[in-house]
């Protein structure tokens, strides 16, 4: 029982991770609460959902899926936010939620205001051992989520642009200065990040089996209460902040039966760690 | 007593030494310079002594009194104005509104007086009266943004003498500005501090320091490694060591 | 006579003024941002009707209460969220409003999804007022809250506000106590949109959480930043076009959230300053057209 607990906990908190890390990302280079990430992670859905109606593959569907994302996340940054950097702060954000909004309605008109099934076959069936139950959309979450977190942690440690992409978020005038094209390097952010929100859509309708047009409602403010808890722009707090928001709704919620909204643990959490770490569970002054 | 005395204070920033117990003091009247290569801790000291962030260790007694635990606002209140390196005046406010913020430091406290309207003849007189002193009257309505760097400078200027201070902090008045510029402003810093006031003043031009300031701190690294007068701090070989490069 | 239609019509723009003028005390004169502030409305609705409906007040108390309420649970909630990163601020305003739809649905003495019936408009002179004569009411006390904006717009309260908007650590270093003047803003901009609360409740005669989420602190938001962030019409403008616009076409109704949308996004990216900014297309097109008229020839 608690076993089986810790597993969905852990596998709802793979969720939030990658559509947090994106969002942490964001504004550790830029420093934009990018609220419209949601609507690329339901943007990620749509995309995924109607290539599997065309192609029968989930895994090109993933890929499909992600790839719109990523495409449509680094317009929005070329397109919207580059140009309002020297505003205050408030502007990019406004249009951030604009955008959000605009884009939940789009889904609804072009999609239908119903929610879609999205029925897939992956293929990797069930796993049992004892009481212990893993669903094959279990496995599909952890697996992907694992293999999606090696590749960004061997990406930012081990490459020339990861490392650059690092140093930017530290001090992006500095990182100029040594010839480092600070315009690529938040392309490519804004990439990578979003096609992690594409996954987590994906991956969240074939869970789920439902695709709908305000999917991102909840994460968008959950993923940000989240990110506030993992320290705002650190990754390794993020992922951390992401299990342990998914353990202990599942706990509370699943387990102790309080009679609370799932989805203002994130919220609750995010307040009481702000009391007493001000700047996060990994965060630094 | 010193108007400002500094014992041993150091700041950390994640495990970064920026200041490493510096002491020194500051005398009423006084124009004290605090030299030292780029990353020396200089500015840090500043925003320590304005209470931008709180010390690692150390003290700092002004007028007698502890002021490590106070906002800087409270700071200001006791009489210490500040520049900023980097100018930050209020850049879509006019010039007169500009010195009119740090005027209402004596209103701020109570919220009745707050309620008060801010353009009282009174209160304009008096900040009239600093916009003349230091060059601006022609500026006086206009916006903090369209002025020459020179002018931003001398409004940050005019904005701290409105806090009525005892102590000012200009933080490299002269960087960017042309000679004549240079030289006029540091005709007005001789004359503010004619009336009494303390000045510490962070300066990269070595001409302007030697020629205004009787004494000299020099920090390097966040230590302080020399102070005296400025034929003893040109003569310093740990000085000249330090603007000369550690690689030697 | 006016038509009930019309009517009610007014008294709904009359009331989102008075959300858009209170978000714009917090937004647009302390430069602060609040992404929840439909909560504030919700708590002076529920607390107006709770009082009416259940401990017998009558609507001349209870709608003050529902401000003073709205303010004091304002003061509490913003003390800790504006003393943290001005970042945390938006994402703790956005949690409050999720927190706060969600206690109204989830626990049993706010009435639940149902909400609370049974709310009327006042009584005077022995009977209950008419809605032109309600109308005429808010209208008044919204009239009354724009003369005092314009007061403390010339206040040393009004002067800090403008020096924490455009430099908040240089306002500290010029004696602005930073954290005293953002929360009272907020405490003020709260108490305003709770006694908009109370005025909604008494109007609608029966109450939703649904009726205080999220979007509704977007619709607030899209007012304020359609007509001009931090001007004192602007708000208002805002209030009465995107207040309009949905009632008079059909069509509009059906988009209103994409509209609102891409309202948003549309004037932040192309006119930041909004309709009446000072930097506006309409605002500088106004002022050359009087420059022309007083100009000599």
């Amino acid at each position: 029982m608690l076993w089986q607990q810790l597993a969905n906990g852990i596998a709802i908190g793979s969720v939030y991770a990658l559509i947090s890390l994106g969002l942490t990302m964001v504004y550790g280079i830029l420093r934009i609460l990018h609220v419209a990430h949601a609507g690329i992670y339901a943007l990620g859905a749509y995309v995924g959902l109607f290539s599997f109606r065309l192609i029968g593959n989930f895994w090109l569907s993933l890929i499909v899926g992600m790839a719109g994302a990523a495409i449509a996340g680094y317009f929005v940054e070329r397109l919207l936010y580059t140009p309002l950097l020297h505003l205050p702060r408030i502007a990019p954000l406004i249009v951030s939620i604009g955008l959000f909004t605009a884009l939940e309605e789009a889904f609804r008109i072009v999609a239908g205001p119903h929610t879609l099934a999205y029925n897939a076959r992956v293929g990797l069936g069930d796993l049992s051992i004892g009481s212990f139950h893993l669903t094959e959309t279990q496995i599909l979450i952890l697996l992907v989520t694992l293999a999606i977190l090696i590749f960004l942690w061997a990406f930012l440690t081990k490459t020339r642009t990861g490392l650059a992409m690092r140093a930017c978020a530290q001090d992006p005038e500095t990182t100029s200065s040594f010839g480092v094209n600070v315009s690529a390097i938040i392309a490519v952010n804004f990439l990578i990040g979003s096609a992690m929100a594409g996954a987590a859509g994906v991956l969240i309708g074939v869970y789920d089996n439902q695709v709908w047009p305000t999917m991102g409602s909840i994460p968008a403010y959950k993923a940000l209460a989240i990110v506030v808890l993992g320290g705002l722009g650190n990754i390794p707090g993020t992922v951390l902040a992401s299990i342990v928001v998914g353990l202990a709704e599942t706990f509370f919620i699943g387990v102790l039966a309080i009679p609370f909204p799932r989805d203002a643990v994130a919220f609750v959490a995010m307040i009481l760690v702000l009391m007493f770490k001000p700047y996060g569970l990994l965060g630094k002054a | 007593m010193p108007l400002l005395g500094i014992t041993a204070l150091s700041k950390e920033f994640g495990g970064l030494r920026a200041l490493d117990r510096v002491s020194f003091t500051a005398e009423e009247g006084e124009i004290l310079g605090i030299i030292g290569p780029n990353g020396a801790g200089k500015t840090t000291l500043f925003n320590l002594i304005s209470g931008i962030y709180p010390p690692s260790g150390g003290e700092i007694i002004f007028q007698g009194k502890s002021i490590l635990r106070l906002k800087p606002y409270q700071i200001s209140h006791l009489g210490i104005g500040r520049t900023f390196q980097i100018v930050r005046p209020f850049q879509n406010l006019d010039v007169e509104t500009n010195v009119l913020v740090a005027y209402g430091h004596r209103f701020y406290p109570s919220l009745w007086k707050s309620t008060g309207p801010f353009r009282q003849p009174g209160n304009l007189r008096e900040v009239q009266t600093l916009i003349e002193r230091t060059g601006l009257r022609s500026y006086a309505k206009h916006l903090a943004k369209n002025l020459p760097l020179g002018f931003k400078k001398r409004l940050e200027i005019a904005r701290a003498l409105a806090l009525q201070p005892h102590l000012l902090l200009l933080d490299e008045p002269s960087a960017g500005l042309r000679f004549e510029e240079s030289a006029q402003l540091m005709e007005l810093i001789r004359q503010v501090c004619d009336q009494g006031i303390g000045v510490l003043l962070i300066e990269h031009n070595m001409h302007v320091v030697m020629d205004l300031c009787k004494r000299i701190v020099v920090l390097d690294h966040g230590s302080k490694i020399a102070e005296g007068s400025p034929e003893e701090i040109r003569s310093n070989s740990l000085v000249i060591q330090a603007y000369l490069g550690k690689e030697a | 006579m006016i038509s009930g239609y019309l009517v009610t019509i007014l008294i709904t723009i009359v009331i989102y003024a008075m959300l858009a003028h209170s978000l714009n005390i917090i937004t647009g004169h302390a430069g602060q941002i609040s992404l929840g502030h439909a909560a504030f409305f919700g708590i002076g609705a529920y607390t107006s009707a709770m009082l009416y409906t259940e401990a017998g007040f009558p609507f001349w108390t209870s709608v003050p209460l529902a401000a003073v309420v709205a303010g004091i649970v304002g003061a509490l909630l913003g003390v800790p969220c504006l003393r943290v990163r001005d970042d945390f601020l938006a994402i703790t305003t956005m949690g409050i409003n999720f927190v706060v739809e969600a206690i109204f649905l989830y626990i049993p003495f706010f009435g639940g999804a149902m909400g609370i019936g049974g709310i009327n408009l006042p009584k005077w002179f022995g009977r209950e007022m008419t809605k032109p004569e309600y109308f005429f009411l808010i209208l008044v006390v919204f009239v009354f809250f724009l003369l005092l904006d314009r007061q403390l717009g010339r206040s040393w309260i009004g002067l800090a506000w403008a020096s924490i908007r455009e430099d908040e650590q240089a306002a500290g270093a010029m004696g602005v106590d930073v954290v005293r003047f953002k929360v009272l803003a907020f405490i003020l901009g709260s108490a305003i949109a709770g006694l908009a609360g109370g005025f909604y409740a008494h109007f609608l005669t029966f109450i939703m959480p649904q009726n205080f989420g999220f979007g509704q602190s977007i619709v607030i938001l899209s007012m304020v930043v359609f007509g001009g962030i931090g001007t004192r019409w602007g708000p208002i403008a805002g209030a009465i076009i995107l207040g309009v616009l949905p009632e008079i076409s059909r069509p509009i109704m059906e988009y209103r959230t994409l509209i609102y949308g891409v309202l948003l996004l549309g004037m932040m990216r192309f006119q930041p300053g909004g309709l009446l900014g000072p930097e506006s297309i309409l605002s500088k097109t106004f002022q050359r057209t009087i420059y022309r008229l007083v100009s000599p020839e």
